[in-house]
């Protein structure tokens, strides 16, 4: 029907406008992961648990960030993975 | 807003960007800057906060995410200054 056809094309351009807000947000997120590279970070997690390190990379669905001199309450991890789920936030100078 | 943020999608993000946030995370965590961006992927938002000593990146987990509230429009000057926060050296923009 026409009716059908005609909302089929308005799904097709919110789509496509959403796509490109994503794209847009994507490529400059991974623009600012460029820039962390070899940054101090300081890691907030929960429990109100404050950790430095170098930031090293993250993988492509941010599960992961892999950091280096992770300095923890025992002691300095030289290489370390931190899992996302357990960090609510992170800051550094740029 | 309650946890709904990492529902809210591409279009509903990116009107966020570039305006001064304050953004509740965690279970005290309250920070404020303007926002660069957010994450597709994982929802979470990148925030610059201008200082005389120099630019502090906050990045703010999608999951932590509590509230996010819209404190102000940037000015142009602002907005200029996001926009070319990080070019590459030789601009070649993927955007089409």
């Amino acid at each position: 029907s026409i009716s059908a056809s005609a909302a089929s094309e308005a799904d097709a351009e919110e789509l496509q406008r959403e796509q490109h807000a994503r794209s847009v947000l994507r490529e400059s997120f991974l623009r600012c992961l460029l820039s962390m590279n070899n940054k101090k970070v300081q890691f907030h997690m929960h429990e109100n648990v404050k950790v430095d390190a170098t930031f090293g990379a993250s993988d492509i669905d941010v599960l992961n960030f892999q950091v280096s001199n992770l300095h923890t309450p025992i002691g300095v991890q030289k290489e370390a993975l931190i899992r996302s789920q357990d960090v609510i936030s992170f800051t550094f100078d740029l | 807003m309650l946890c709904g943020w990492s529902l809210l999608g591409p279009l509903q993000w990116i009107r966020y960007v570039h305006k001064q946030v304050r953004v509740k995370a965690g279970k005290d965590e309250e920070l404020c800057g303007w926002l660069l961006t957010v994450d597709p992927v994982s929802a979470s938002l990148v925030l610059m906060d201008f200082r005389e000593e120099g630019t502090l990146m906050q990045v703010v987990m999608g999951h932590a995410v509590e509230e996010v509230q819209v404190l102000q429009e940037a000015d142009k000057e602002t907005a200029d200054r996001l926009r070319s926060s990080f070019l590459p050296l030789r601009t070649c923009s993927l955007d089409p």
